[in-house]
């Protein structure tokens, strides 16, 4: 992605863009993040609250998958800027 | 993607190329939508589900890395695929 080309409107037309579709990533992150938890981590409805089992494997799932998402960029810019 | 753009230059009196910018827009969506896939599929296959730790461990990390290798490869040969096959379609027709 070149941006060199871009004049100074376009440069910062272009940054609310990206600034926008961050947001919008963040968000779709996040959605991701409860569906996936959810669906391993709570399997008992045997009761409304979340048992501590259930509340450790969801805190330990959001960490591993914000750990691995963050290792998976890093490689991916590393393939990038080899390119 | 010529056929996208057409002889059009639309320039807005703001002094924008819509046309590239449109250009700029698309490809980040299609790298960002890329990244998202990979990050989905490298979990499903490297990630195990027993959770019983916050950290990802040694095994999960060289799989992580591996599997980012591999997706990139795969998606380049995809496309040079795609692009033969079309290439060819385009002289036998």
């Amino acid at each position: 992605m070149d941006f060199s080309g871009f004049n100074s409107a376009e440069q910062a037309h272009m940054n609310k863009v990206i600034e926008k579709k961050q947001m919008q990533d963040f968000l779709r992150l996040y959605a991701n993040i409860v569906e996936k938890c959810f669906s391993t981590c709570c399997n008992d409805f045997t009761s409304k609250a979340l048992s501590s089992k259930e509340d450790q494997c969801v805190m330990n799932c959001t960490e591993k998958f914000l750990k691995h998402s963050e290792r998976v960029g890093s490689r991916f810019a590393e393939l990038n800027a080899g390119a | 993607m010529s056929f996208l753009g057409g002889a059009r230059s639309s320039t807005s009196a703001g002094g924008l190329n819509n046309d590239k910018i449109e250009m700029a827009i698309t490809e980040l969506d299609t790298i960002t939508d890329f990244f998202n896939r990979m990050v989905s599929s490298c979990h499903a296959k490297c990630v195990g589900t027993r959770y019983a730790e916050g950290d990802l461990n040694k095994g999960e990390m060289v799989c992580i890395d591996r599997c980012v290798a591999k997706y990139n490869e795969v998606q380049k040969k995809v496309g040079e695929k795609i692009q033969s096959r079309g290439a060819a379609g385009n002289a036998s027709g």
